[in-house]
């Protein structure tokens, strides 16, 4: 295996990795960008809720890169960490959830867009989120079973749709920065239903509960 | 959102000339008949300086009403012309963009029709004078900007409309070159706005060239602009080229590309939901993380001077 790939699956690089996004943070604020200054919540709601969808699309695409390149080894060691990164997504979606209370300014005026489909769509979106992420660890896996398991982690799809929705909504005219954001991940699952068809599915029941213990 | 990658020619604040040595250097440089902007690399443009410094007039300084800092107010700008960063646009207005000299076109059904440069419109007027008003912009933000320029219904009265005229077409500048985000996009260029004819005569009813008292930057639609503070400030449009006076009414940029989302009037009214989020209350910008929200004010504050246009108007439909 090529060093690379063999420093990769160290956890705590990925860890270090997961933890950018929050020192990132802190550059528009020494660059004393207006845009930050100008509405504080509003630029880290967005920043937060950008970060936790890279990191979405990031864990969604291992599995199709490993089945579309099996051969390459460092796809190999990220694989390995599927379980931290999907928790960063949630972490994130976190941060950016918890940003909208001041951003709105009170509780009544939090409360006061859930009938808005913009803000329902990211708040059942956050609730799978928050499922999936207590449900990341071995004992979880044994209490459920691992069939059950699975069928709870694959409403991971039922988030991907929900964040398309939420994401493409926000946009003020088009859907660019959507398109640009899922766009790898689409082309990849596309080629990889394109080369396996319909044993894309199987294959990916057995390798991935493998793939998941960690 | 865009998370910016400094770019090898922004330099950081800490290094930019304090205003006062700047604007000081600039009035020395013409002084002695130099060009201005030649110091800093890039073309700074300011124009509309007829009429600095201008009066202030006491009746639209309402007591309490604390303006916005100008870096917030000159480096937080919608202007998809440029782009849909509100952080970039600063930079991208003010890399070539020439604002002086500029003309406008006034047509359509009105006695004098005219193309005539701003400074000598403003001479024309007779003068600029300062005004304090909020802006409520449809995204649920708002500043208080000082304003610098001349009442609409002097130019409405320099140009004599005939009894055809219903509206006002307002169309700003289209230069892809200087303005990329004209190049394509969703947005049908040049950007229009209209208003009926009693709304334009409003006393509120404002063309800004100025903002502190300085000629308006670029970003924030240099030379001269549309201020209607009761509206959404989408309404307010920026770098104005050309005035129309229609019988019919204008269809405004924001209500052919998001019907559902902009309307027409777009008058401020907490009590009409945009389709994504309320309108109830507002952030004040630069009033940091965690302050509280605003209520948003009916016709944002101004409803004694314009409520009676709405009478009988059903505001949910006619949004």
């Amino acid at each position: 295996m090529n060093p690379v790939a063999r420093f990769l699956r160290k956890r705590w690089f990925i860890h270090l990795l997961l933890c950018i996004p929050v020192f990132y943070v802190f550059v528009p604020v020494l660059q004393k960008d207006t845009e930050y200054f100008a509405d504080p919540a509003k630029y880290l709601l967005e920043y937060f809720g950008l970060a936790s969808t890279y990191l979405f699309v990031a864990v969604s695409m291992i599995t199709p890169l490993r089945k579309v390149f099996p051969k390459i080894a460092i796809f190999k060691s990220i694989a390995i960490h599927r379980r931290q990164i999907g928790v960063g997504v949630f972490f994130y979606a976190l941060l950016h959830f918890l940003i909208y209370f001041p951003y709105t300014g009170s509780w009544s005026e939090f409360v006061k867009d859930w009938d808005k489909l913009f803000i329902l769509s990211g708040i059942v979106g956050f609730a799978l989120l928050l499922l999936l992420a207590a449900t990341s660890n071995n004992w979880s896996v044994r209490k459920l079973g691992g069939r059950n398991w699975k069928r709870i982690h694959r409403l991971a799809y039922l988030i991907m749709l929900l964040l398309i929705y939420h994401q493409a909504t926000q946009e003020k005219t088009g859907y660019r920065e959507t398109a640009t954001v899922f766009a790898p991940l689409i082309i990849l699952q596309t080629v990889r239903i394109a080369i396996y068809g319909k044993h894309a599915l199987k294959n990916r029941a057995k390798s991935d509960s493998a793939d998941s213990s960690s | 959102m865009h998370i910016r990658k400094n770019k090898p020619w922004n330099l950081p604040e800490s290094a930019a000339t304090s205003e006062a040595d700047f604007i000081n250097r600039r009035r020395f440089l013409k002084a002695v008949g130099l060009g201005s902007g030649a110091l800093l690399g890039q073309t700074l443009s300011h124009a509309a300086t007829y009429g600095f410094p201008s009066k202030v007039n006491p009746e639209f300084r309402p007591d309490g009403l604390e303006p916005t800092e100008y870096d917030l107010i000159k480096g937080y700008n919608n202007f998809y012309e440029f782009s849909y960063d509100k952080g970039e646009v600063q930079d991208l207005a003010n890399r070539g963009w020439q604002t002086e000299p500029w003309e406008i076109e006034i047509k359509g059904h009105v006695e004098n029709p005219q193309t005539i440069d701003v400074n000598d419109l403003i001479k024309k007027i007779g003068g600029i004078e300062q005004r304090v008003y909020r802006f409520r912009c449809v995204e649920a933000w708002s500043m208080v900007i000082p304003w610098d320029g001349f009442q609409m219904s002097k130019l409405i009265d320099l140009v004599q409309p005939t009894s055809k005229a219903k509206y006002l077409k307002f169309s700003t500048f289209f230069d892809p070159t200087n303005a990329p985000g004209q190049k394509g996009g969703s947005i049908d260029w040049p950007y229009v706005e209209g208003l009926t004819i009693e709304e334009a005569r409003n006393e509120l009813s404002f063309l800004a060239t100025g903002i502190y008292g300085k000629a308006i930057p670029n970003q924030n639609g240099a030379p001269i602009r549309l201020v209607v503070p009761w509206k959404y400030g989408f309404k307010s449009i920026k770098s104005i080229v050309k005035i129309e006076f229609t019988s019919s009414r204008p269809m405004n940029t924001w209500q052919a590309l998001q019907p559902r989302e902009y309307g027409f009037y777009a008058n401020v009214n907490p009590t009409v939901d945009h389709p994504r989020w309320s309108q109830a209350t507002e952030r004040i910008i630069g009033s940091g993380f965690f302050s509280k929200r605003k209520d948003t004010l009916m016709f944002n504050g101004y409803e004694e001077q314009v409520a009676h246009l709405y009478e009988g108007l059903n505001l949910k439909r006619n949004f």
